[in-house]
Protein backbone atom coordinates (compact mmCIF):
# COMPACT_ATOMS: atom_id res chain seq x y z
CA UNK A 1 0.00 0.00 0.00
CA UNK A 2 1.27 3.44 -0.92
CA UNK A 3 -0.06 6.97 -0.73
CA UNK A 4 -1.13 6.60 -4.37
CA UNK A 5 -3.10 3.39 -3.81
CA UNK A 6 -4.65 4.83 -0.67
CA UNK A 7 -6.06 7.83 -2.47
CA UNK A 8 -7.33 5.80 -5.41
CA UNK A 9 -9.08 3.26 -3.19
CA UNK A 10 -10.64 6.03 -1.16
CA UNK A 11 -11.95 7.73 -4.33
CA UNK A 12 -13.20 4.42 -5.70
CA UNK A 13 -15.06 3.57 -2.51
CA UNK A 14 -17.22 6.59 -3.28
CA UNK A 15 -17.24 5.99 -7.07
CA UNK A 16 -15.72 9.41 -7.76
CA UNK A 17 -12.63 10.95 -9.25
CA UNK A 18 -9.81 11.92 -6.88
CA UNK A 19 -10.72 15.27 -5.35
CA UNK A 20 -8.54 18.38 -5.94
CA UNK A 21 -7.21 18.11 -2.41
CA UNK A 22 -6.17 14.50 -2.96
CA UNK A 23 -4.48 15.34 -6.24
CA UNK A 24 -2.61 18.15 -4.51
CA UNK A 25 -1.33 15.66 -1.94
CA UNK A 26 -0.30 13.40 -4.81
CA UNK A 27 1.53 16.25 -6.52
CA UNK A 28 3.37 17.15 -3.33
CA UNK A 29 4.31 13.51 -2.94
CA UNK A 30 5.78 13.11 -6.43
CA UNK A 31 7.61 16.43 -6.07
CA UNK A 32 9.62 14.93 -3.21
CA UNK A 33 10.43 11.84 -5.30
CA UNK A 34 14.09 12.63 -5.63
CA UNK A 35 14.48 13.05 -1.88
CA UNK A 36 12.71 9.73 -1.32
CA UNK A 37 14.98 7.86 -3.72
CA UNK A 38 18.01 9.54 -2.14
CA UNK A 39 16.99 8.45 1.37
CA UNK A 40 16.24 4.88 0.24
CA UNK A 41 19.67 4.67 -1.37
CA UNK A 42 21.39 6.06 1.73
CA UNK A 43 19.63 3.58 4.01
CA UNK A 44 20.56 0.67 1.74
CA UNK A 45 24.19 1.77 1.53
CA UNK A 46 24.51 2.35 5.28
CA UNK A 47 22.44 -0.51 6.64
CA UNK A 48 25.45 -2.45 7.92
CA UNK A 49 26.88 0.57 9.64
CA UNK A 50 23.55 1.52 11.20
CA UNK A 51 23.06 -2.00 12.53
CA UNK A 52 26.65 -2.42 13.79
CA UNK A 53 26.89 0.95 15.49
CA UNK A 54 23.31 0.71 16.69
CA UNK A 55 24.02 -2.66 18.29
CA UNK A 56 27.12 -1.36 20.10
CA UNK A 57 25.14 1.52 21.48
CA UNK A 58 22.27 -0.79 22.43
CA UNK A 59 24.54 -3.22 24.29
CA UNK A 60 26.05 -0.38 26.27
CA UNK A 61 22.61 0.76 27.35
CA UNK A 62 21.16 -2.69 27.70
CA UNK A 63 23.89 -5.29 28.23
CA UNK A 64 21.65 -8.09 29.39
CA UNK A 65 19.82 -8.98 26.19
CA UNK A 66 19.65 -12.06 23.90
CA UNK A 67 21.72 -10.47 21.11
CA UNK A 68 24.52 -9.81 23.66
CA UNK A 69 24.35 -13.22 25.33
CA UNK A 70 27.34 -14.64 23.51
CA UNK A 71 25.21 -16.96 21.39
CA UNK A 72 26.20 -16.11 17.82
CA UNK A 73 23.00 -17.40 16.32
CA UNK A 74 20.95 -15.05 18.50
CA UNK A 75 23.15 -12.07 17.74
CA UNK A 76 22.96 -12.82 14.02
CA UNK A 77 19.18 -13.16 13.92
CA UNK A 78 18.63 -10.04 16.03
CA UNK A 79 20.88 -8.02 13.76
CA UNK A 80 19.19 -9.48 10.70
CA UNK A 81 15.84 -8.27 12.07
CA UNK A 82 17.31 -4.84 12.73
CA UNK A 83 18.48 -4.65 9.13
CA UNK A 84 15.00 -5.65 8.02
CA UNK A 85 13.46 -2.73 9.87
CA UNK A 86 15.84 -0.34 8.16
CA UNK A 87 14.76 -1.88 4.83
CA UNK A 88 11.04 -1.60 5.65
CA UNK A 89 11.53 2.05 6.49
CA UNK A 90 13.17 2.54 3.10
CA UNK A 91 10.06 1.01 1.51
CA UNK A 92 7.76 3.30 3.49
CA UNK A 93 9.78 6.36 2.53
CA UNK A 94 9.39 5.44 -1.16
CA UNK A 95 5.69 4.69 -0.77
CA UNK A 96 5.00 7.88 1.19
CA UNK A 97 2.98 5.77 3.57
CA UNK A 98 3.50 3.87 6.80
CA UNK A 99 1.59 0.94 5.36
CA UNK A 100 4.54 -1.13 4.05
CA UNK A 101 6.22 -0.85 7.45
CA UNK A 102 3.00 -1.69 9.27
CA UNK A 103 1.85 -4.49 6.99
CA UNK A 104 5.21 -6.24 6.97
CA UNK A 105 6.78 -5.27 10.24
CA UNK A 106 4.68 -3.84 13.05
CA UNK A 107 1.32 -5.61 12.97
CA UNK A 108 1.91 -8.47 15.43
CA UNK A 109 5.36 -7.26 16.43
CA UNK A 110 4.73 -7.54 20.19
CA UNK A 111 3.18 -10.96 19.93
CA UNK A 112 6.07 -12.20 17.82
CA UNK A 113 8.85 -10.96 20.09
CA UNK A 114 6.98 -12.11 23.19
CA UNK A 115 6.78 -15.52 21.62
CA UNK A 116 10.50 -15.40 20.90
CA UNK A 117 11.03 -14.42 24.55
CA UNK A 118 12.79 -11.21 23.67
CA UNK A 119 11.95 -8.40 26.11
CA UNK A 120 9.82 -5.78 24.32
CA UNK A 121 11.49 -2.98 26.23
CA UNK A 122 14.86 -4.05 24.88
CA UNK A 123 13.56 -4.05 21.30
CA UNK A 124 12.25 -0.53 21.80
CA UNK A 125 15.61 0.62 23.14
CA UNK A 126 17.34 -1.06 20.23
CA UNK A 127 15.07 0.78 17.78
CA UNK A 128 15.98 4.07 19.48
CA UNK A 129 19.65 3.29 18.92
CA UNK A 130 19.05 2.40 15.28
CA UNK A 131 17.11 5.60 14.86
CA UNK A 132 20.01 7.67 16.21
CA UNK A 133 22.50 5.91 13.96
CA UNK A 134 20.27 6.23 10.89
CA UNK A 135 19.74 9.93 11.54
CA UNK A 136 23.50 10.38 11.88
CA UNK A 137 24.16 9.24 8.31
CA UNK A 138 21.50 11.52 6.78
CA UNK A 139 21.11 15.26 6.31
CA UNK A 140 18.84 17.01 8.81
CA UNK A 141 15.95 17.17 6.40
CA UNK A 142 16.22 13.52 5.38
CA UNK A 143 16.75 12.45 8.99
CA UNK A 144 13.40 13.91 10.04
CA UNK A 145 11.65 11.89 7.38
CA UNK A 146 13.23 8.67 8.64
CA UNK A 147 12.83 9.42 12.35
CA UNK A 148 9.04 9.43 12.08
CA UNK A 149 9.04 5.82 10.95
CA UNK A 150 11.36 4.66 13.74
CA UNK A 151 9.03 6.43 16.14
CA UNK A 152 6.16 4.47 14.69
CA UNK A 153 7.97 1.18 15.41
CA UNK A 154 8.75 2.35 18.94
CA UNK A 155 5.12 3.33 19.50
CA UNK A 156 3.92 -0.03 18.27
CA UNK A 157 6.10 -1.63 20.95
CA UNK A 158 4.70 0.38 23.83
CA UNK B 1 -4.58 -3.26 -6.35
CA UNK B 2 -0.97 -2.38 -7.03
CA UNK B 3 0.70 0.79 -8.22
CA UNK B 4 4.07 1.56 -9.76
CA UNK B 5 5.57 1.83 -6.25
CA UNK B 6 4.00 -1.12 -4.45
CA UNK B 7 4.73 -3.56 -7.30
CA UNK B 8 8.42 -2.83 -6.90
CA UNK B 9 8.28 -2.93 -3.11
CA UNK B 10 6.47 -6.27 -3.09
CA UNK B 11 8.92 -7.84 -5.50
CA UNK B 12 11.87 -6.62 -3.45
CA UNK B 13 10.33 -7.64 -0.15
CA UNK B 14 9.73 -11.18 -1.39
CA UNK B 15 13.50 -11.39 -1.81
CA UNK B 16 14.31 -9.47 1.36
CA UNK B 17 16.12 -6.85 -0.67
CA UNK B 18 16.26 -3.13 -1.09
CA UNK B 19 15.03 -1.77 -4.41
CA UNK B 20 17.84 -2.17 -6.93
CA UNK B 21 19.08 0.63 -9.14
CA UNK B 22 16.87 -0.17 -12.10
CA UNK B 23 13.77 -0.26 -9.86
CA UNK B 24 14.77 3.08 -8.35
CA UNK B 25 15.21 4.51 -11.86
CA UNK B 26 11.72 3.29 -12.74
CA UNK B 27 10.37 4.96 -9.60
CA UNK B 28 12.22 8.16 -10.31
CA UNK B 29 10.61 8.20 -13.74
CA UNK B 30 7.19 7.67 -12.18
CA UNK B 31 7.76 10.51 -9.70
CA UNK B 32 8.89 12.80 -12.53
CA UNK B 33 5.77 12.08 -14.57
CA UNK B 34 3.57 12.57 -11.50
CA UNK B 35 2.64 16.14 -12.21
CA UNK B 36 1.57 15.22 -15.73
CA UNK B 37 -0.57 12.41 -14.33
CA UNK B 38 -2.21 14.65 -11.75
CA UNK B 39 -3.02 17.34 -14.32
CA UNK B 40 -4.43 14.72 -16.69
CA UNK B 41 -6.65 13.38 -13.91
CA UNK B 42 -7.92 16.89 -13.17
CA UNK B 43 -8.81 17.51 -16.81
CA UNK B 44 -10.54 14.16 -17.22
CA UNK B 45 -12.43 14.60 -13.98
CA UNK B 46 -13.64 18.06 -15.02
CA UNK B 47 -14.73 16.85 -18.47
CA UNK B 48 -15.87 13.31 -17.78
CA UNK B 49 -19.39 13.63 -19.12
CA UNK B 50 -18.24 15.53 -22.22
CA UNK B 51 -15.73 12.79 -22.93
CA UNK B 52 -18.41 10.12 -22.69
CA UNK B 53 -20.80 12.12 -24.88
CA UNK B 54 -18.16 12.59 -27.55
CA UNK B 55 -17.12 8.96 -27.33
CA UNK B 56 -20.66 7.70 -27.88
CA UNK B 57 -21.19 10.16 -30.73
CA UNK B 58 -18.00 9.03 -32.37
CA UNK B 59 -18.47 5.30 -32.09
CA UNK B 60 -21.99 4.13 -31.33
CA UNK B 61 -24.60 6.67 -32.42
CA UNK B 62 -26.25 6.16 -35.80
CA UNK B 63 -25.24 2.54 -35.97
CA UNK B 64 -27.55 -0.46 -35.75
CA UNK B 65 -26.77 -0.80 -32.09
CA UNK B 66 -28.98 2.15 -31.08
CA UNK B 67 -31.94 1.13 -33.28
CA UNK B 68 -34.72 -1.34 -32.49
CA UNK B 69 -33.20 -4.77 -31.94
CA UNK B 70 -29.80 -3.24 -31.09
CA UNK B 71 -28.23 -3.66 -27.69
CA UNK B 72 -28.41 0.07 -26.89
CA UNK B 73 -32.06 0.32 -27.89
CA UNK B 74 -34.33 1.34 -25.00
CA UNK B 75 -33.30 4.16 -22.70
CA UNK B 76 -32.52 1.72 -19.97
CA UNK B 77 -29.86 -0.05 -22.01
CA UNK B 78 -28.54 3.21 -23.41
CA UNK B 79 -28.13 4.45 -19.83
CA UNK B 80 -26.37 1.23 -18.82
CA UNK B 81 -23.98 1.65 -21.74
CA UNK B 82 -22.94 5.19 -20.87
CA UNK B 83 -22.62 4.20 -17.23
CA UNK B 84 -20.10 1.55 -18.30
CA UNK B 85 -18.27 4.12 -20.43
CA UNK B 86 -18.08 6.29 -17.32
CA UNK B 87 -16.59 3.37 -15.42
CA UNK B 88 -13.97 2.73 -18.10
CA UNK B 89 -12.96 6.36 -18.03
CA UNK B 90 -12.76 6.57 -14.24
CA UNK B 91 -10.87 3.31 -13.79
CA UNK B 92 -8.59 4.17 -16.70
CA UNK B 93 -7.82 7.41 -14.86
CA UNK B 94 -7.09 5.54 -11.62
CA UNK B 95 -4.75 3.16 -13.46
CA UNK B 96 -2.97 6.08 -15.13
CA UNK B 97 -2.45 7.77 -11.74
CA UNK B 98 -1.20 4.51 -10.26
CA UNK B 99 1.04 3.79 -13.24
CA UNK B 100 -0.27 0.22 -13.06
CA UNK B 101 -3.11 -1.71 -14.69
CA UNK B 102 -3.94 -4.04 -11.82
CA UNK B 103 -6.95 -2.04 -10.65
CA UNK B 104 -8.48 -2.54 -14.11
CA UNK B 105 -7.93 -6.28 -13.92
CA UNK B 106 -9.35 -6.57 -10.44
CA UNK B 107 -12.28 -4.19 -10.57
CA UNK B 108 -13.30 -3.87 -14.20
CA UNK B 109 -12.09 -6.70 -16.40
CA UNK B 110 -12.51 -9.60 -14.02
CA UNK B 111 -15.55 -11.42 -15.47
CA UNK B 112 -16.57 -8.49 -17.66
CA UNK B 113 -16.39 -10.35 -20.94
CA UNK B 114 -18.53 -13.16 -19.54
CA UNK B 115 -21.03 -10.65 -18.17
CA UNK B 116 -21.27 -8.87 -21.51
CA UNK B 117 -21.69 -12.15 -23.34
CA UNK B 118 -24.48 -13.25 -21.06
CA UNK B 119 -26.21 -9.86 -21.44
CA UNK B 120 -25.78 -9.93 -25.18
CA UNK B 121 -23.63 -6.80 -25.16
CA UNK B 122 -21.53 -6.86 -28.34
CA UNK B 123 -17.89 -6.92 -27.32
CA UNK B 124 -16.70 -5.67 -30.70
CA UNK B 125 -18.73 -2.48 -30.42
CA UNK B 126 -17.54 -2.00 -26.84
CA UNK B 127 -13.93 -2.20 -27.95
CA UNK B 128 -14.65 0.26 -30.74
CA UNK B 129 -16.13 2.65 -28.18
CA UNK B 130 -13.15 2.33 -25.83
CA UNK B 131 -10.81 3.06 -28.74
CA UNK B 132 -12.92 6.11 -29.57
CA UNK B 133 -12.65 7.21 -25.95
CA UNK B 134 -8.90 6.89 -26.19
CA UNK B 135 -8.92 9.26 -29.17
CA UNK B 136 -11.25 11.75 -27.50
CA UNK B 137 -9.08 11.82 -24.38
CA UNK B 138 -5.94 12.10 -26.47
CA UNK B 139 -7.34 15.11 -28.32
CA UNK B 140 -8.25 16.74 -25.04
CA UNK B 141 -5.03 16.07 -23.10
CA UNK B 142 -2.44 16.28 -25.82
CA UNK B 143 -0.07 13.60 -26.99
CA UNK B 144 2.10 13.13 -23.91
CA UNK B 145 -0.62 12.67 -21.31
CA UNK B 146 -2.88 11.07 -23.91
CA UNK B 147 -0.37 8.32 -24.48
CA UNK B 148 -0.11 7.65 -20.75
CA UNK B 149 -3.89 7.18 -20.40
CA UNK B 150 -4.22 5.50 -23.80
CA UNK B 151 -2.10 2.64 -22.60
CA UNK B 152 -4.83 1.71 -20.10
CA UNK B 153 -7.66 1.99 -22.61
CA UNK B 154 -5.71 -0.48 -24.73
CA UNK B 155 -5.46 -2.69 -21.67
CA UNK B 156 -9.27 -2.67 -21.34
CA UNK B 157 -9.61 -3.61 -25.01
CA UNK B 158 -7.17 -6.47 -24.79
CA UNK B 159 -8.91 -7.69 -21.65
CA UNK B 160 -12.20 -7.78 -23.54
CA UNK B 161 -10.98 -9.44 -26.70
Amino acid sequence: MSLVTELILSADSEARYPAPKELRIFQDFVKTGEQRVRIAKALAANEQRIVQNGSQKFWERCPNTPSNSGVDRKTASCQRDQGWYVRLIAYSILAGSERPLEDIGTVGIKEMYNNLEIPIRNIAECMRCLKEEAMAVLSDEDAQEVAAYFDLIIQSLS
Amino acid sequence: MQDAITTLINTSDAQGKYLDDSSLDTLQEYFRSGDLRARAAMTISANASTIVTKTVAKSLLYTDITGPGGNMYTCRRYAACIRDMDFFLRYGTYAMLAGDASILDERVLNGLKETYNSLGVPVGATIRAVQAMKEVVNDMLGAEAGKEVGHYFDHICSGLS
